[in-house]
Formats: structure tokens, C-alpha cells, sequence
């Protein structure tokens, strides 16, 4: 064959970024494929479950275990006194997987059992006698610093009021806490004395955000072996494989290397799997004590009970504005309820500190938070961090400093918003800004302040229905989060000799459709298509490190590493072809599958075709790269400034609501959304991010509710507690504001987070500008709404606090 | 989880009041209530589970006379379908579109969901106005044996009714009803499907130059049972349906019913919406 007789091919340029790409993962989803961790069965498998205290605060008097061990079929029943090697667990070490001595809380682990089936471990759990004396409960976090409480956890002490000599440490579950102040966070910029002497206009109100949880379809689990050496093998569906591989290795006293995490495809994780649970150690006694795999998964009400929640919030929050629109001033107090351990819900403030400094330009800002510990379930983190409940309180006092100096809500937002170059008083750096894009489309696009006007000339109108249009915007980490030492993700990139690309990344699938989106990265700079690519993402043997999926970093943080490997690889196919068509390296590209000349698009050589002469020669090579990707994001300082991300995201949303005044039922009719993402880079993924994100924030505002009362969870079923159904999603028109972000990859920032943040706060302007009653509490089921309309509900105060 | 000891499938209903005369017999149909409360513990199953599926007697929904029979058996999708239902009892059709989801409606069968007797039951506050009566099979000596009670009488606490152990609910029977027959059924709770009733109010009657007469009046979830309204029912008889009646309809109604806090709301809520949702019903039939 003589190819310069052939008429040259020409490769047209193309681009997958910005496309509608099906999530790769989408058809085994959709027709019942996906194996997940419970299709999940092992050869020899038993099958664990624990015994919960359902005491809510009580001390430990005894534990009779005979019976149950003595069920045929039960391999293994453990306590804590069968554990003598226990390290306590969780964000301050401060429980124990199995209870010593004391349950604080409805979900507390008191023994375990390892059996044959699952049936004969639930029996089993039935046989086992435990003998408690009942302690004062709190039930509430202003109760729990009252002075003179009861402490969550004092000095451990046994029954019989003797020391329990715990094995020496420094943490918590160790030695105790004096008091029940789990965490606190204090932080300041400028001289709100001042901010407040500047001020035509101040409003305090306190704010009451409630427990939810997340819900996942899929219930959590674990399947743990222990193989003849020692080491151990973990399918989990843990968000974070390698910093828990190394936190378990701690829990077990072995070796991290030891330590293998496999990650099943996961039925949802929206954070919750962002810490280590009692349930996991356990799995892993059990499976150390038994010899054998152990595989544990919860029911649903289980699910409930004990998972970690969004943390309950109590704001009183102090703002200050002058009579042309200037804000002057912030002050925060809140309250949050850590529920009987520490996880990372009592870490939220950090990023709520950062909604109150910067969302808007604000010269004084003073915040204060304490996390204390009382008997209900403990706090995880949950997609948004803390910005939802800080969005909620932010957004209603923007409108009401409207109100009060008479202007715009929407001109009041403009005019304190961040544009790209400005440095906060908290030190964040806003390299790329859309805020007042967001602001403007979504206000446009909605007709926001026409409906605005007319509904509140048409509150006094006759009917029981009334329309309300409200607004709310929102700040988030959108290029990773600098907290622990290293912020990165690895890339491992091979090519084979047909050109298919293995993609080895550290990043996690968690449904969030990262590797879909990692594709699209390395294809764009192969010039391949999509199909030409495999992804391994979930074995801790092989993959390379990766700080784990959270802070909506992934898209931002492993597509730069992706983008790295492939740029290494792309370099040498290129330095290859160069030599060997004698062509400069700079001159040729590749594109759809083909060496082309840059400048022509004329396709040299077929890539596939160069990738076989590479590898079958006697001087043969590979193609396979790895890159490691480190933002050039900042630790903040002690007291918390600096900045933490590399990218910050922005969103705007508008909501629209009927509210029936004769019964309080408030109808979600419409969403119009803005969100400056960077750039899209998947179009379809992108828009199911923000639709799932639309309708988490919808239930968070109108009618998700995880009643706890003095500890007892109320209601652990899907009957009683509402998830959005599909007949209530409303109408949506979601905008993109593509700032191009100039560190981000193909100018893309993270998006995870941002879509459910605005939603109560936004909705609650809408019920006041429908009613003209304020919000202050979630959420807004029907009969909280109409007491509020009918003046049943009591002006909440929470007199601002802060810890010693 | 309930250790099954012994599981039986009659198939026709001489067996199966047969093997109710023991009396220690969970009886099973949709199974949509029973599944859930066996496995949170609420329901013990006895000695025997009775799938009551394949007996021929208890299904059909048939006009006998001036009454309509629905078997036992029927399923809500079955009653919302049925031409009969449809044409003489859309209320009932009503309270069956609002029932949970379309996957329990294809399993639940109306006599699952009287002896399950809910105060919250959504098909239980439409039978109730539409003086429904349920007959019960029995088999007290060699002989099948069947009575009928009105409905009205049958709730006994939540869960409990006057159907003793020995018994099985075999159908319903509904009057057909008469010319200028108005009914209304509203459920309020907070989503539009796969929720329980805040509260719900049914309302019937014969609408004659706008005088309301023969008022039958239900509420849902204010109650241990489903209850009629007496004294709503008193206040709204031989009246015209004009807005002083309707704002003093509604203020009895509201003043007569008992109802509790719970999960899903409290009383002094439920007595608000009993108002403002029975002065709402009423105006719609003043209107129509």
C-alpha cells in the first residue's frame, strides 16, 4: 500500500467538554447489574450483628453473653471486655466501637455477634443479658452547659463508682472531658464594636436548624477477612480508602501495608462515609476473633439510628448594615448539638466561618461556636458542611436588611457581592467569581423582582393561596480543601496497544459520576473517545493515593491529576511520532484516535498503530505515566485565615412557592438556579448533580425531620421520616456561569456540594414575601407554617453564648 | 423475625373458618400491613399464617340488589379500576388514589385494610359515609355461618374490632346510593403520596335545593378509630348549605373531635384543619 497516493485524512478538531456523556456507570445501574456490597458474598462468610444499648444515658452494670454464645451456630459473641486492646475512635477518640462502662446514646454498641446467618445472630442478640442503671439524660445542647449538668463523659468509672484504670491515654474515651464542650471555634476580622457604631440598621434573630440524615438507598456495610498471615482484606464503602487503611491499622495494632480496602460501587454517600464508624472495628473483631469473613450490614432502621446526622444548629446571628446598602458588620453565636461523640459534624463551623466572613463583603465579623455534647445520636458531615445552616440564617438577614433600609433585596446582594481579585477578611483569594452572574441570571431568568413586588402587594388579597418568590446565594471550596497535610490525588495512566487507556486514579466513585468526568479529561488530551477508557478507582493495592472524596474536591483535584498523566503520555507518544516522521514535536497533536499534523488536522498515523510499533520492538516502551496533582491551596492559620481552597464556587437560587394559608402547606412550584461551576464539563452529569442536590435541599427545607426527643429517635422509617417524593420535585431552570477558573482543569471548579445550600434559605424568603412571616425554623412542614401564619409560634431567642 | 411454625392456603372458606376455630391464626392477604408490623415487632405471628389469597368467595366486586359487594380480596388498584366503583361510588375512588403507592395498592385488599382498622385506614372514612356494612364468616358448629354489622360499629381501639378470632371478614356491602347523593373525601397530610393521614374527613348526603339531608360525616386520624360525627352530622342535617351554616358546621366539627399529638402533628392542629378543611369540603358542594 502506498500511502502518500491516498488523499490525506483529514481529523476534524472535537471536544467532549461540555457534552451530555452518559455516567459510564449508568446502564449497570439502571438494569439491576451493580454488585453492590450486599450482592457482596464470601466462601466461609459468617454474618455479624450488634446489640445497641437502646438505653439513652446509663451506666453498665453487667453483660451476660452465656446464652447467646451457646446458640448453635453463633461463632463469636464479643463485649469490650473481650477486646482489651480497644483504641477509642472517631474525630476526638472519644468512644470506644464497644461501650465501656457507660452508654451515652439510644445507638450505643454493647456486644456483637458473628453467626452462621443472620437469623441465628439476631437470635443470638436476643439471648444476651445486659444490666444497666439508668443516668439523668440530656436531651438538649442549652442544657448541656447549664452550669451543674451532667457530664457526657466524665472520668471513666465503673459501676460500683471505682476508677476503671483504661489504659493510659491522652484521648477522650481515656481520661474524660470536664465539661460537655466537644469542640469550639472562635474566629474574627475587623472590630465588630465598631462595625455595629457605623450601622443606621442592626437585626438579631436566633435561627433553629434540626437533625436529618442521608438517607442512602443503599444501607451500610462491611464485609472484613483476615487471610492466613494476618493481613486483612475490607470491602467497605468507605468515601476516604486511605486515610482509613491507616486508621485501621491503628485500631488493629498492625502494620498499615497489611491493610487492603476494596470499594464496592456504593448506594450513596452525600459525606456520610467520611469517618470511621463503631460498626466497622467491630466487623473486624468479629472477623479476628472468628478466623473467618465477616460481613455486616444494617437494616434500614438501623440506618437510621445509627448513622451520623447533619448537626442541629442553634444561631443567633447579629447583623448591621448603613442606609445606602453597605454592610457593616456580623456577629455569630451557635450552639451545635454534638450528639454523644465527636465526628466530623462538630467540625462545621469552619465552614460556616467562611459563609459569614465572605459569602459578601462584610469589614467586621466575629463568630463563636461550641459544639457540646448531649445523649442524641452523634453529628457526621453531610454535603454542604455546615454552609446550610449558615446559608439559612445569612440569606433571611440579607432580605431583612432590605426590608428595613427599603431597597431591592436583589440590589442590596449585588451591592455587597465579591468579584473575582478580592482578597476576604479571612484571607480567601477569589481568583475566579461569578457571584454576580449567579445573582443577576438567576433573578432574571425567574423574573424575580416583579414577582417580588406583586406578591407582596398581593398578601392582603382574598383566597387561601399565596405566591412567594425568594432568594438565596451560596460560597463553597469548589478547587479542594487544604486541612489535612496533603490535599492531592494520583494518577496512574497505561496505554495498551490498541490505544485503550487504563485510568488509575485515587479518586473514589461515590455516584457522584467522577469517572465519567476523569475520562473526559484524559480523552480531550489523547484525542480519544470515551469508550476508550477503563477506570480503576476502588483497591487500595493498586491504586495510588488520594486524600478521599469530600469537600466537592474530586472533579477539581483528580481531574488535574488525570489531566498531568495525560499530559505525560500525550508528551511522549508525540516525542515518538516526531522522531520517527520526522516532524517537529510542536507541530503534531493527537486527535480522534490519530497522530495528526497540528496546523491541518491531517491524521499522520493511526495512534493504535504507533502504540504497537512502541511496544514490539527490541527497544520497547510503554506508555504509562503517573502524575501527582497538589493544589496550590494554603493551611490555614490559628485563626483560620488563609486560603483553604484553590477554587472557590458560587451559586444563586430562586424559589418559588404557593403557600395555602388554611392549612400551611407550602407547594415548591419552581427553582431557578445559577451556579458559576467554572466550566461544565459534563452538561448531563452536571445537571443531575444539581437536580439530586435541588431535591436534598428541598427536603432539608420543607420536609425531612429526624425527631429526637430526650434521645429517642422518633421516627427511624421511611414512613415518618419524609424524603421528597417524586411528585413534589418541582419545576427547574438551572443556568451555568462558566467563569473558567485558571487552575482548575479545562476551567472547571467543584460543584458537589453547592446545589443543596441554598434551598431552605432561599424558601423562607419565599414564605415571607408570600405571607410576610419570617422563618426562623426548620423545617417547614405544613403545621409549622401555619402556626407561624396564625402567631402560634413563640419569637425564638437564643441569648448568645460562648464557651470559657 | 417470627419463627413460622405452621402456613396454610385454603382455598375455599368452609376451610378457612374451619381452621379459625382454634383461634390462634394470624391471617395474611396483601400482607402490606402485616410484613411491616411482624418485622418491627408490633404483630406476633400465631401458631398458623393463613394465606387467605386463593379462596374464590372472598373476591369480586359485584351489584347485588341496591348494594354493591366488594370481596374482601379486592385490591385497591382493583376497586379504583372497577366500573361499578366508579360509577356509583367515586368518593371511594377518591380515598383509593390517594392510598399509599401503586405498588401497596396492587397488594393491599380492602378487608386487609378494615381489620387493620388504622384510625388513619384512607378507604375507611369513604365506607363510613357510605354506610358501608361488613359481613363476617364463621363456622361456630359444623355450619358455615355469616352476619353482617354496620361498619360504623365495627372499629373497636387502633388495630382492634369487634371481629372476633374466630371470624373472617368476607366482603363489604354499600347501598347504592340514591339520586342527589353528594360525597366528599379529603386526606391532608403532607405529600401527595406514600404518607398516613394528618387527618382526613369524608362527608356525604343527599344535596336538594341546597339542603343538606341523610349527612353522614367520618374523620380519620382525631380518634383510636375512624369515627362518625354525630354532632357535625346533627349541626349540618336538614340545613342550606349557605356560609353561616358552613362556619357553624365547621366550628362543631372542629370542637367535637378528640384528637392526640403525634409524629405527624399535634391535636390543637388537627382540631384546625378538621375546621378549615370541613368548611372548605362543604363550600365545594355548596358550589357544585
Amino acid at each position: 500500500m502506498n500511502v502518500a497516493e491516498k488523499k490525506p485524512r483529514i481529523i476534524q478538531p472535537d471536544s467532549l467538554i461540555g457534552k451530555r456523556i452518559q455516567k459510564m456507570d449508568a446502564p449497570e445501574k439502571a438494569s439491576g447489574r451493580t454488585r453492590y456490597i450486599h450482592d457482596i458474598n464470601l466462601s466461609g462468610q459468617l454474618h455479624g450483628k450488634i446489640l445497641r444499648s437502646g438505653r439513652i444515658h446509663a451506666l453498665i452494670k453487667s453483660i451476660d453473653t452465656s446464652a447467646a454464645k451457646a446458640l448453635p451456630g453463633v461463632h463469636v459473641v464479643i463485649t469490650a471486655a473481650d477486646i482489651p486492646d480497644q483504641r477509642p475512635i472517631g474525630v476526638a477518640k472519644d468512644h470506644f466501637p464497644l461501650k465501656v462502662g457507660r452508654v451515652r446514646s439510644e445507638r450505643d454498641e454493647i456486644a456483637a455477634v458473628a453467626a452462621e446467618s443472620e437469623e441465628i445472630a439476631e437470635a443470638a442478640l436476643k439471648l444476651i443479658k445486659v444490666e444497666y442503671e439508668d443516668l439523668p439524660v440530656i436531651g438538649n445542647p442549652e442544657d448541656a452547659i447549664k452550669p451543674g449538668a451532667p457530664l457526657i463523659h466524665p472520668e471513666p468509672h465503673g459501676a460500683d463508682g471505682t476508677h476503671l484504670h483504661l489504659k493510659q491515654g491522652t484521648s477522650i474515651a481515656h481520661k474524660g472531658k470536664p465539661d460537655n464542650i466537644a469542640m469550639r471555634f472562635d474566629y474574627a476580622h475587623g472590630d465588630v464594636v465598631q462595625g455595629e457604631a457605623a450601622s443606621d440598621v442592626v437585626v438579631e434573630d436566633t435561627f433553629k436548624l434540626h437533625y436529618v440524615t442521608h438517607c442512602c438507598m443503599g444501607v451500610s456495610g462491611m464485609i472484613a477477612e483476615f487471610d492466613a498471615s494476618g493481613n486483612v482484606l475490607m470491602y467497605s464503602n468507605t468515601q476516604v480508602p486511605f486515610l482509613h487503611k491507616r486508621e485501621f491499622a491503628e485500631y488493629l495494632n498492625i502494620d498499615p501495608a497489611r491493610i487492603r480496602i476494596i470499594q464496592p460501587p456504593i448506594g450513596g454517600g452525600f459525606g456520610s462515609k467520611l469517618d470511621i464508624y463503631p460498626f466497622e472495628v467491630i466487623c473486624l473483631y468479629l472477623a479476628r476473633a472468628a478466623r473467618r469473613p465477616v460481613k455486616m450490614l444494617f437494616t434500614r432502621e438501623e440506618e437510621f439510628l445509627a448513622s451520623p446526622t447533619r448537626q442541629p444548629v442553634l444561631l443567633t446571628l447579629r447583623s448591621g448594615c448603613k442606609k445606602d446598602g453597605t454592610l457593616t458588620f456580623r456577629q455569630v453565636h451557635t450552639l451545635h448539638d454534638n450528639g454523644a461523640y465527636t465526628s466530623w459534624g462538630a467540625t462545621t463551623p469552619f465552614v460556616m466561618m467562611q459563609t459569614f466572613s465572605s459569602l459578601y463583603r462584610v469589614p467586621h465579623c466575629d463568630y463563636h461556636t461550641a459544639a457540646v455534647y448531649t445523649n442524641n445520636p452523634y453529628a457526621g458531615s453531610f454535603r454542604g458542611y455546615g454552609n446550610l445552616q449558615a446559608t439559612f440564617a445569612i440569606e433571611q438577614h440579607m432580605d431583612m436588611l432590605a426590608e428595613k433600609i427599603g431597597m431591592d433585596p436583589l440590589e442590596f446582594r449585588i451591592k455587597n457581592a465579591q468579584d473575582a481579585g478580592e482578597v476576604t477578611g479571612q484571607g480567601m483569594s477569589f481568583k475566579s467569581c461569578g457571584f454576580k452572574d449567579c445573582i443577576t441570571t438567576a433573578a432574571t431568568r425567574s423574573d424575580f423582582s416583579r414577582k417580588f413586588k406583586e406578591n407582596a402587594a398581593n398578601r392582603n388579597k382574598p383566597g387561601n393561596i399565596r405566591r412567594g418568590i425568594g432568594m438565596a446565594s451560596m460560597l463553597h471550596v469548589g478547587g479542594g480543601a487544604k486541612i489535612y497535610p496533603s490535599d492531592g490525588c494520583g494518577t496512574i495512566l497505561k496505554m495498551d496497544d490498541f490505544a485503550n487507556v487504563t485510568l488509575i486514579t485515587g479518586a473514589s466513585e461515590i455516584g457522584q459520576g467522577s469517572e465519567t468526568v476523569l475520562s473526559q479529561l484524559v480523552c480531550e488530551e489523547l484525542g480519544l473517545p470515551i469508550s476508550a477508557v477503563t477506570v480503576v478507582n476502588n483497591d487500595t493495592a493498586i491504586t495510588p493515593w488520594d486524600v478521599g472524596v469530600h469537600a466537592s474536591r474530586t472533579t477539581f483535584i483528580a481531574g488535574n491529576s488525570a489531566i498531568g498523566a495525560a499530559k505525560k503520555a500525550k508528551a511522549k507518544i508525540l516525542a515518538v511520532a516526531a522522531k520517527k516522521y520526522e516532524a517537529a514535536e510542536s507541530d503534531l497533536d493527537l486527535r480522534g484516535g490519530f497522530v495528526i499534523q497540528a496546523a491541518t488536522g491531517e491524521a499522520i498515523v493511526e495512534l493504535s498503530k504507533l502504540l504497537r510499533n512502541l511496544h514490539f520492538q527490541d527497544k520497547a516502551e510503554l506508555v504509562m505515566t503517573t502524575f501527582y496533582y497538589e493544589p496550590p491551596s494554603v493551611h490555614q492559620d490559628k485563626g483560620f485565615k488563609g486560603d483553604v481552597s484553590a477554587a472557590y464556587a458560587w451559586g444563586t437560587q430562586v424559589v418559588e412557592v404557593e403557600v395555602d394559608t388554611d392549612t400551611g402547606f407550602v407547594k415548591l412550584v419552581k427553582v431557578t438556579g445559577a451556579h458559576d461551576v467554572g466550566r461544565v464539563l459534563n452538561r448531563l452529569g452536571i445537571e443531575g448533580q444539581i437536580e439530586g442536590g435541588v431535591v436534598m435541599g428541598q427536603g432539608y427545607a420543607f420536609t425531612e425531620d429526624l425527631m429526637i426527643e430526650n434521645g429517642v429517635m422518633k421516627n427511624p422509617n421511611f414512613r415518618d421520616y419524609k424524603l421528597v417524593t417524586a411528585p413534589e420535585i418541582p419545576e427547574m431552570d438551572i443556568a451555568f456561569i462558566e467563569s473558567m477558573d485558571g487552575e482548575g482543569p479545562q476551567g472547571a471548579k467543584g460543584v458537589g456540594e453547592a446545589p443543596a445550600i441554598c434551598m431552605a434559605a432561599a424558601a423562607a424568603n419565599a414564605i415571607a414575601n408570600a405571607t410576610g412571616t419570617r422563618m426562623f425554623e426548620l423545617p417547614f412542614t405544613p403545621e409549622k407554617v401555619y402556626r407561624a401564619l396564625h402567631g402560634q409560634t413563640p419569637k425564638l431567642y437564643w441569648k448568645p453564648w460562648k464557651a470559657e | 423475625m417470627t419463627e413460622l411454625k405452621h402456613y396454610f392456603a385454603p382455598t375455599s372458606l368452609d376451610q378457612a373458618v374451619e381452621c379459625l376455630k382454634d383461634g390462634d391464626v394470624t391471617i395474611l392477604a396483601g400482607g402490606t400491613d402485616l410484613t411491616p408490623q411482624s418485622q418491627a415487632g408490633r404483630v406476633k405471628i400465631k401458631h398458623t399464617l393463613m394465606n387467605v389469597r386463593h379462596i374464590p368467595q372472598l373476591s369480586g366486586i359485584t351489584l347485588e340488589g341496591r348494594e354493591i359487594r366488594i370481596g374482601a380480596l379486592a385490591t385497591i388498584t382493583e376497586i379504583m379500576e372497577h366500573p361499578l366503583v366508579k360509577e356509583h361510588l367515586p368518593v371511594l375512588v377518591e380515598a383509593c388514589d390517594h392510598f399509599a403507592s401503586d405498588q401497596i395498592r396492587n397488594a393491599g385488599t380492602i378487608g386487609g385494610n378494615i381489620c387493620n382498622a388504622s384510625p388513619a385506614g384512607d378507604t375507611l372514612i369513604p365506607l363510613l359515609v357510605l354506610n358501608a356494612s361488613v359481613e363476617l364468616a364463621s363456622m361456630p358448629e359444623a355450619k358455615l355461618y355469616r352476619h353482617s354489622m354496620p361498619l360504623s360499629t365495627f372499629f373497636v381501639g387502633p388495630g382492634k374490632t369487634r371481629k372476633s378470632l374466630c371470624e373472617l371478614v368476607t366482603c363489604v356491602r354499600i347501598p347504592v346510593p340514591a339520586e342527589n347523593h353528594v360525597a366528599r373525601f379529603y386526606k391532608h397530610g403532607t405529600r401527595p403520596a406514600l404518607d398516613i393521614s394528618t387527618i382526613s374527613i369524608g362527608v356525604a348526603g343527599t344535596l336538594k335545593d341546597g339542603v343538606m339531608s341523610n349527612v353522614r360525616v367520618a374523620f380519620g386520624a382525631v380518634a383510636p378509630t375512624p369515627v362518625r360525627a354525630s354532632q357535625t352530622e346533627q349541626a349540618l342535617e336538614g340545613q342550606r348549605l349557605d356560609a353561616a351554616t358552613i362556619d357553624k358546621v365547621a366550628a362543631v366539627a372542629r370542637d367535637e373531635v378528640k384528637p392526640i399529638d403525634d409524629v405527624r402533628a399535634t391535636a390543637w392542629y388537627r382540631k384546625e384543619m378538621i375546621h378549615n378543611i370541613t368548611k372548605r369540603i362543604l363550600s365545594h358542594v355548596a358550589q357544585a
